[in-house]
């Protein structure tokens, strides 16, 4: 339905966009994350016809964007980070006037605006002022109009940044709802969480490059092959480092206000076997379990924990 | 035929608030004060005085009419057009529209459409008070017709020129204070350069300066254009139609008509000039700032990798 293959985008020597390659099947819901400049925006907007790429390719439904951007532009619905609306226009007259613009007939505009106020929520605010509705019901509106030319293919940029967590919790829904509906939605957040409940495929980029792309269950299928142990010690934490340093099995052992992580590679058989060890030496284990691998942790892994608050 | 949808939003923004009838009410109030004080002026509502009366105070206020409504054409224009595009991306609402299928040329043109009609309405508004004269006779309806013509141009031109910087910069102040810039070059600017060039360049000369050689310097001035339409009225606007005549008067302006220039056997004037740079300017800035805003400029399929070059980003193993 949409596919990305090999995109570039440069500004002078720096590369916005380096070889972005990636597919969205019809009725999937695909989340791109990144931490903040990674190139999420730059990508939505060429895909959404408002940037040239250097090079690379964009498809829609089986049409070329830089063949045909008319042809596309009618198949793809846009949402952006950071939109503004009209002063003293209501809800109704903002969608039908964006109806306008994409040329759907006067007398149809109503049948199409009042489903999809519906959809989002906003039908006791139609004829209320734009500028007077708070963010997410803004987020919500802007989502309806980018859906007004009933399109296959909607790119959402951060739609739930901002909102509070009613708001966001309302967003899903509607994600779900869309995604029920068939619709093919590229969605964009810095944070994670808030993807991997909807998405059925995410993509974490940085630096312009997609470094993981996949399934939700195949990424997690990937975190739990690195798994990381977590052990509490009763009163000094030395002896139980020093020891877990030696085992062959472990990297990356490190001690937290009280506890030690370590990165370890095997199964329950070598995890009972450093247990026992532990044990036999007089180290009084309080706890010691593994911890579940989660997209958190690999996005961390990944984006070197540089956007550590937003995951 | 679809009817452009900025034209439709913007005109329902802006008439139906209390702003845009209190405008039109204070402006035709306005008016219709300086026709009354230009009629208690020649002392035509004077009680002691009934022989004062002529035509030509009726014509004098059409005058006056006239010029108020131009500089009003001239002055309020750019600050309609001047924030048009770059009021819309500081709104960040642009990108919304250009990701549709609306043209970046209907775009454009709606914008300066609406901006214009709110001129013309006011000044079409004002044609009841400029029809007081009719009662006295002098003025001919073709006068009136071709003068909103000239207005309707000017405003065009000026537009044009508040859109184009509109879409050059992306603050509103910027592209306000370029777009007033511009239109003081073209009021003032062009009379100073054809000025200086009297007093070098004529100073010595025997020949008279010509009517062909004053036109080349002052035909992008609206008030020279509207000078030369109104001289040849059955009215006249004397300020306007004398001051920038003063290269004749002091080099043998009496020959200035006979050495206007032929085109086509049509003997061309400077409103026709005037006129002419106008439509020239308006639809040259209009494909300009169209072309400005388009988000995708020309086809990219030329710089697009083929497909055989294309490699696969590898995935970092996490």
């Amino acid at each position: 339905m949409l596919m990305v293959e090999n995109l570039v985008k440069k500004y002078g020597k720096f590369k916005a966009v380096d070889g972005l390659s990636f597919e969205i099947e019809q009725g999937h819901i695909y989340g791109f994350v990144g931490p903040n400049g990674a190139g999420k925006t730059t990508t939505m907007k060429i895909i959404a016809g408002l940037l040239r790429p250097t090079s690379g390719r964009v498809v829609v439904s089986g049409t070329d964007l830089s063949r045909d951007p008319r042809e596309v532009k009618k198949k793809i619905g846009y949402m952006p980070d950071f939109f503004g609306v009209y002063d003293d226009l209501r809800v109704d007259e903002y969608m039908n006037f964006y109806a306008g613009v994409y040329g759907i007939p006067r007398q149809e505009r109503e049948k199409i605006t009042n489903p999809l106020l519906e959809l989002v929520d906003l039908t006791d605010k139609k004829e209320a002022y734009v500028d007077s509705l708070s963010r997410g019901m803004k987020q919500r509106l802007c989502l309806a109009r980018s859906m007004i030319h009933n399109p296959d293919v909607l790119i959402l940029d951060e739609p739930a940044s901002g909102l509070d967590p009613r708001a966001r919790i309302e967003m899903k829904e509607i994600l779900k709802e869309l995604k029920d509906m068939g619709k093919t939605i590229l969605i964009s957040s810095h944070i994670l969480p808030e993807l991997a409940e909807v998405c059925t495929s995410i993509g974490i980029i940085e630096q312009g490059k997609m470094v993981v792309s996949g399934t939700v269950e195949e990424i997690l299928r990937k975190a739990s092959r690195k798994k990381t142990l977590r052990v509490k010690v009763l009163g000094d934490m030395e002896p139980a480092v020093k020891y877990l340093q030696e085992q062959p099995s472990l990297t990356g052992v490190a001690a937290g206000s009280d506890y030690i992580d370590a990165d370890f590679d095997g199964d329950g058989a070598v995890l009972a076997g450093i247990l026992k060890g532990m044990v036999a030496g007089g180290i009084p284990v309080v706890s010691f379990a593994e911890l579940e691998g989660s997209l958190e942790s690999i996005f961390m892994h990944i984006t070197g924990g540089g956007e550590g608050n937003a995951v | 035929m679809r009817f452009n949808p900025i034209i439709e939003k913007e005109l329902k923004i802006k008439m139906r608030s209390w702003k845009a009838p209190a405008l039109i009410t204070v402006y035709l109030v306005f008016l219709g004060l300086i026709i009354f004080l230009n009629f208690l002026g020649t002392r035509l509502l004077s009680p002691y005085d009934y022989g004062q009366f002529g035509p030509s105070t009726a014509l004098n206020s059409y005058n006056i009419l006239a010029v108020f409504q131009l500089l009003l054409v001239v002055f309020i224009t750019p600050a309609m057009t001047g924030s048009a595009v770059s009021g819309e991306r500081e709104r960040q609402t642009l990108d919304l529209l250009l990701c549709t299928n609306l043209s970046t040329h209907s775009v454009i043109i709606g914008k300066i459409f609406v901006s214009i009609a709110y001129i013309m309405l006011l000044i079409t508004a004002s044609l009841p008070i400029l029809g007081t004269v009719f009662f006295y006779g002098g003025i001919r309806i073709t006068d009136i017709l071709l003068l909103f013509a000239f207005y309707i141009v000017t405003a065009l031109a000026l537009g044009s020129i508040g859109i184009f910087y509109s879409t050059l910069f992306k603050k509103s102040s910027v592209a306000m204070v370029m777009s007033y810039l511009t239109v003081l070059f073209l009021l003032f600017g062009t009379v100073i350069v054809y000025g200086i060039w009297v007093r070098i360049f004529m100073r010595y000369s025997t020949t008279p300066v010509t009517l062909a050689q004053t036109m080349a310097f002052m035909f992008p001035n609206p008030l020279y254009g509207f000078g030369s339409l109104t001289e040849g009225m059955s009215y006249n606007i004397p300020f306007f139609g004398d001051i920038f005549r003063f290269g004749f008067s002091m080099y043998g302006g009496s020959q200035y008509a006979a050495s206007a220039p032929v085109i086509l056997g049509i003997t061309l004037k400077p409103w026709m000039a005037n006129i002419g740079f106008d439509i020239f300017v308006s639809i040259l800035l209009i494909l300009i700032s169209a072309y400005r805003i388009k988000p995708v400029k020309g086809l990219w399929r030329k710089k697009r990798v083929k497909s055989g070059e294309l490699k696969v980003e590898s995935e970092k193993t996490v």
